[in-house]
Order: C-alpha cells, then sequence, then structure tokens
C-alpha cells in the first residue's frame, strides 16, 4: 500500500511539476539555444525554424500555431528578421500572452543597439530591414545581454525558479567570458582583414572579432549576384587579398566557390545558428567552430 | 486543432467549387498551365509596382497586376486561332517563362520587393484569414453568376469550338472574357493558397470527373465531391502528421487520382471481360 501511494504521488509529483513548466516558443534556433542555456530542464522549449533553414522564410506548418497557441514565453528576434513570416502565425494563434508588451514576450533586440540602421528606408535600397540589421546574436557579448534578457523574463514568469535562471545565466555568462579570450585571441593576427560573406549577415561578429566583412555577393540584400556584381567583387577580393568566403546552407555555395576559385580565397561554411553546421550544437560551441573554421581559412 | 484548421476547412469547403468548374473548361481546352502563365503575369505587374515604389496593398497596385492579367487574356484569346500549327499550350508556355524572367530582370533592377512576390506564389492555406475566404467567396459566387448566365456561349466555346464558330458566335471575345475572369480568380486564389495548390485544384477534380463521367454535370458532380475530399482530407493529414499544409492537399489529390484511374481500369478490365 504504501509502495502504490508512492509511486501515485511520484506520477502526481511528475505531472505537477510538467504542468508548472513554462512552455517556450523561440522562433529562430539561436534564441531557442539561449533559452535553453537559461531554462534548462524547468522550461519546455519549441524552436520554430530549422538551424539550415533561410530566417528570412520559414515555412509554417500546423504545429506552429498551436505551440504559439499554448506558449507562456515567446522569443523572437524583434527586428524584422521573421517579418516575413510570423506575423500571420501570430494573428492565427491569437494568445494574449505573448502579444508585444506583454511579460511573455521577449524581443531579443530590446536595449539592443542595432547596427546599420538605415536613414531612410526606401525599396531602391534592396531588402533592408528598418530597424537595422537583425543578425545580432553571432556576437558573444550580444548573446550574453540576451540570454540575461530571457533569464529576467522566465525569473519574472516562474517566480519559485528565479534563483535558478539566476544561475544559469551567471554559469552562461561565466562560460562567454572566458571564451571571450580565447577566440579574441585567434582572430586578433587577422585584425582589419576583409572577409567575403554572402548575405550582410556578420557586422555583428565582424566587430566583435575586427574583422571587415564588408564585400558581399548579393549586390543588394535578398538580391542574386548578376555576373557584372560578381566580376566587381573578384576585383576588390584581389585588390584586398580576401582569403575567406563566408557562405550560409541556405545560400548557393557554387557562386561562393566560383568567385574563391578565381581569386584563390577559400570558401568558409558558415552558420547563424547553433545546429547549423557540424559540431555546433549549443551557442559557445557554434562560436568555437566558426571562430576555428575562418583562423584556418584566413591563415 | 479546430481553432487552428477551421479557417483552412472553411476555405477548402467554399472555395474550390469554381476552380473545379473552371478546370473542366481549361482541360477540354488542353491549356493546362494557363492558371501558372497568369499568376506569373499577375506577379509581373506586382514587380512593376515595386520598381514604381507603391505600395503593396494599394488599389493602384491591384490595377496594374489586374491590367496584366488583361494583356495575358487578350494574348492568349488573340493566339487561340481556329486552326494553327501552333498549340495554345506552347504560346502559354512562352508567356509563362518570358513573364518569370521579366520578373527577374524587373526586381534585379527594384531591389527589394523579393519576398512580397514569393509570397504572391506561394500564398499558404494554413494561415488564411476570414477577411480573405469571405472576400474571395464573394468573388467568386459573382464570377460564378456571370458563368452561369452565359453557361450556353461559354460552354460552347470551350467545348464545341467549330460548333461556336457555325453559330456566328463572337468566338475571340468570349475567349477575352473567359481568360479575364479566369486570371482574376487564378490571382486570388493563389495569394491564399499558392500555385501548386491552385493547379491541383483546377486539374485533377478535372482529370477525375471526366474519367468518370460522360455528361458534364456528373463531371462537375463528381469533381465536387473529389476536390472537397482532397482538400478536408489533406488538411487533416497536414494536422496530425504536422505537414505543410498546401503541400499536403496535393499530394492527397495525387494519391486520389490514382485511386480513381485504378477503379476506371479495374471496371474497364471487368466490362471487356
Amino acid at each position: 500500500m504504501k509502495r502504490i501511494l508512492l509511486i501515485l504521488s511520484t506520477i502526481l509529483a511528475c505531472v505537477f511539476s510538467a504542468q508548472a513548466k513554462l512552455n517556450v516558443v523561440a522562433t529562430l534556433p539561436d534564441f531557442g539555444s539561449l533559452a535553453r542555456e537559461i531554462g534548462g530542464d524547468k522550461i519546455d522549449i519549441v524552436v520554430l525554424a530549422k538551424a539550415t533553414e533561410d530566417p528570412h522564410f520559414v515555412d509554417a506548418r500546423p504545429s506552429f500555431v498551436v505551440s504559439l497557441r499554448n506558449a507562456d514565453v515567446l522569443i523572437d528576434g524583434g527586428a524584422e528578421l521573421e517579418i516575413g513570416w510570423l506575423p500571420p502565425l501570430l494573428q492565427n494563434a491569437r494568445n494574449p500572452k505573448i502579444e508585444i508588451g506583454k511579460p511573455g514576450r521577449v524581443q531579443a533586440s530590446q536595449g539592443i543597439r542595432l547596427m546599420n540602421v538605415p536613414t531612410s528606408v526606401t525599396r531602391a535600397a534592396g531588402d533592408v530591414h528598418a530597424l537595422g540589421n537583425p543578425h545580432f546574436t553571432v556576437d558573444p557579448i550580444i548573446a550574453k545581454a540576451i540570454a540575461q534578457h530571457i533569464a529576467q523574463s522566465l525569473a519574472a514568469l516562474d517566480p519559485p525558479n528565479a534563483a535558478f535562471y539566476d544561475g544559469t545565466y551567471k554559469k552562461f555568462e561565466a562560460t562567454i567570458n572566458a571564451k571571450l579570450q580565447e577566440w579574441g585571441a585567434a582572430m586578433l593576427p587577422f585584425k582589419n582583414q576583409h572577409v567575403v560573406a554572402y548575405h550582410d549577415s556578420w557586422p555583428y561578429f565582424g566587430h566583435r572579432f575586427g574583422l571587415n566583412i564588408d564585400i558581399f555577393l548579393e549586390p543588394k540584400p535578398g538580391i542574386p549576384p548578376s555576373p557584372s556584381h560578381l566580376t566587381e567583387v573578384i576585383a576588390q577580393m584581389k585588390a584586398q587579398h580576401v582569403k575567406a568566403v563566408i557562405v550560409e546552407p541556405y545560400h548557393d555555395k557554387r557562386i561562393a566557390e566560383k568567385v574563391a576559385s578565381a581569386t584563390g580565397a577559400k570558401v568558409v561554411e558558415f552558420s547563424q545558428f547553433p545546429g547549423g553546421i557540424p559540431g555546433s550544437d549549443g551557442y559557445a560551441k557554434l562560436i568555437d567552430t566558426l571562430i576555428s573554421r575562418l583562423a584556418a581559412a584566413l591563415k | 486543432m479546430w481553432e487552428v484548421m477551421f479557417w483552412p476547412i472553411v476555405a477548402c469547403i467554399l472555395l474550390p467549387w469554381l476552380l473545379v468548374y473552371l478546370g473542366l473548361h481549361v482541360v477540354q481546352r488542353g491549356i493546362i498551365f494557363i492558371d501558372i502563365a497568369m499568376a506569373q503575369m499577375a506577379s509581373l505587374g506586382i514587380c512593376l509596382a515595386v520598381l514604381l515604389h507603391l505600395d503593396l496593398e494599394s488599389w493602384t497596385t491591384f490595377g496594374i497586376a489586374l491590367a496584366f492579367t488583361l494583356v495575358g487574356a487578350a494574348i492568349f484569346s488573340v493566339t487561340g486561332k481556329r486552326a494553327s500549327q501552333i498549340p495554345q499550350e506552347a504560346v502559354i508556355g512562352i508567356s509563362y517563362v518570358v513573364a518569370a524572367a521579366a520578373a527577374v530582370l524587373l526586381l534585379s533592377r527594384a531591389a527589394e520587393g523579393d519576398e512580397e512576390i514569393k509570397n504572391m506564389l506561394i500564398g499558404n492555406i494554413l494561415l488564411v484569414t476570414p477577411r480573405e475566404v469571405w472576400e474571395r467567396f464573394a468573388l467568386f459566387a459573382a464570377v460564378g453568376v456571370f458563368h452561369f448566365v452565359f453557361r450556353k456561349n461559354f460552354l460552347l466555346v470551350s467545348f464545341d469550338r467549330d460548333g461556336a464558330y457555325q453559330k456566328g458566335l463572337q468566338v475571340r471575345w468570349w475567349d477575352f472574357l473567359f481568360y479575364a475572369v479566369f486570371g482574376l480568380v487564378v490571382t486570388s486564389f493563389v495569394r491564399i493558397a499558392g500555385v501548386l495548390l491552385v493547379f491541383s485544384y483546377l486539374i485533377v477534380p478535372a482529370v477525375c470527373g471526366i474519367n468518370l463521367a460522360q455528361r458534364i454535370g456528373g463531371r462537375l458532380l463528381i469533381g465536387w465531391i473529389i476536390a472537397l475530399l482532397g482538400g478536408v482530407a489533406g488538411l487533416f493529414v497536414s494536422y496530425w502528421c504536422d505537414l505543410p499544409s498546401g503541400a499536403a492537399i496535393v499530394c492527397t489529390f495525387g494519391a486520389l487520382l490514382i485511386a480513381v484511374s485504378a477503379y476506371t481500369l479495374i471496371c474497364g478490365r471487368l466490362r471487356a471481360n
């Protein structure tokens, strides 16, 4: 009898704690990864986009709406990166808990100074984001700020576990602080070198590690490369002695290979998202992988 | 599940009947890819609006897209000669590739707008809003009435062109009306459902109907049943297996067509024996 009671109470405890877990939805895998670091087993997390998917275009599935409808917390970029697919999903989910301004809505860009904010937004400038460049999580110092934002929001919504979230954040902060030395040292020999990227996703990364990632295979953001633009890029690469061309999983690698073979540079497969390239599950591991790949190419 | 799937299911019940009917015309005329060509024409119009820095939700943009659709209708009605060496399908194919390539050229000058164009051709039935459903239902009802009033002429022009010429009908004019209205319907449905789904709704139920029935009324009835079955079943599959909804419906249609073909094959064998 005692044993049955024990089993019953264990089951009840499980059910209770399962119900008490916060349902967290992250639009993109980088926010998902940070939320996992902070929330640990105290939250249930669903990440909408895959790490190998272009964050500008994500194909909606029915479960997305269900997840958003049941969410206690939604973490999104807040800088229009998901503007093509998130608003209609939210409209269908109609979940007041995750509306903008509610405690359940964590907008990662909040309190972050975005780079390259356009002075005027016209369609002539290309597929620009009016609020500034939204690919900011790849800067580890910004990632710390986002992690802190997530930790504070989770603590406010789930006070019994507030100390836990604070602890995991402190741990994450310490890991990143230690790693920053290592990463900075690895990139130091290549200070101010120019690097080519397919899309302008890397200004924050370049800024943090002293690189100029300022030549792009796309003539304008979101516009496929044209022959004359590629010719110009090749000339620029030769003039600046560029050694690396960054591509992401959803970009056309053949274009990068073409300009690389014309200039003797190396193609480096990069990802903004943990899990987007092999050996990059977890935020710190992702940056580790990016740094070591780039260092190998620039050598 | 109902909160998420309610409006997609309503859309799949209220809207496809007109596409099935138009599909019978399209299959009979042998112009299978007309819908894609028309949708591409309309999106070329949107590209031009992008180039002119117009607001994409505005009526001006809608007007430009509509004008391009009418240009398409004019091209197809002029080239659809009574007896020509060049099949209509060739003209449709050419219009499609030229419109698609022209869109690429325009966008390369315009920059941006890429996402809008993609959204226009990719539309997602899962995310349809009640307003979109009712707007299209009203449009389709109006077009349905129009087709019903002039059904004799439209059917004659599609199903018995020689008869239409003998009767002294202005075939080109009726062709133009058919294509213009068709373009309007397709373009408005593409926006909520995407090209793949529009194509399936036009062709698959019509082909099933032609397989199973001789008279137009019977074909239409079978087509409607197939469209309802495929749409709703596809949405359920999409929900249960968590698959993209449009693609799930299209594959359900594929499966239904295979089932119908197998059925007619077996029936044919039995009768032959």
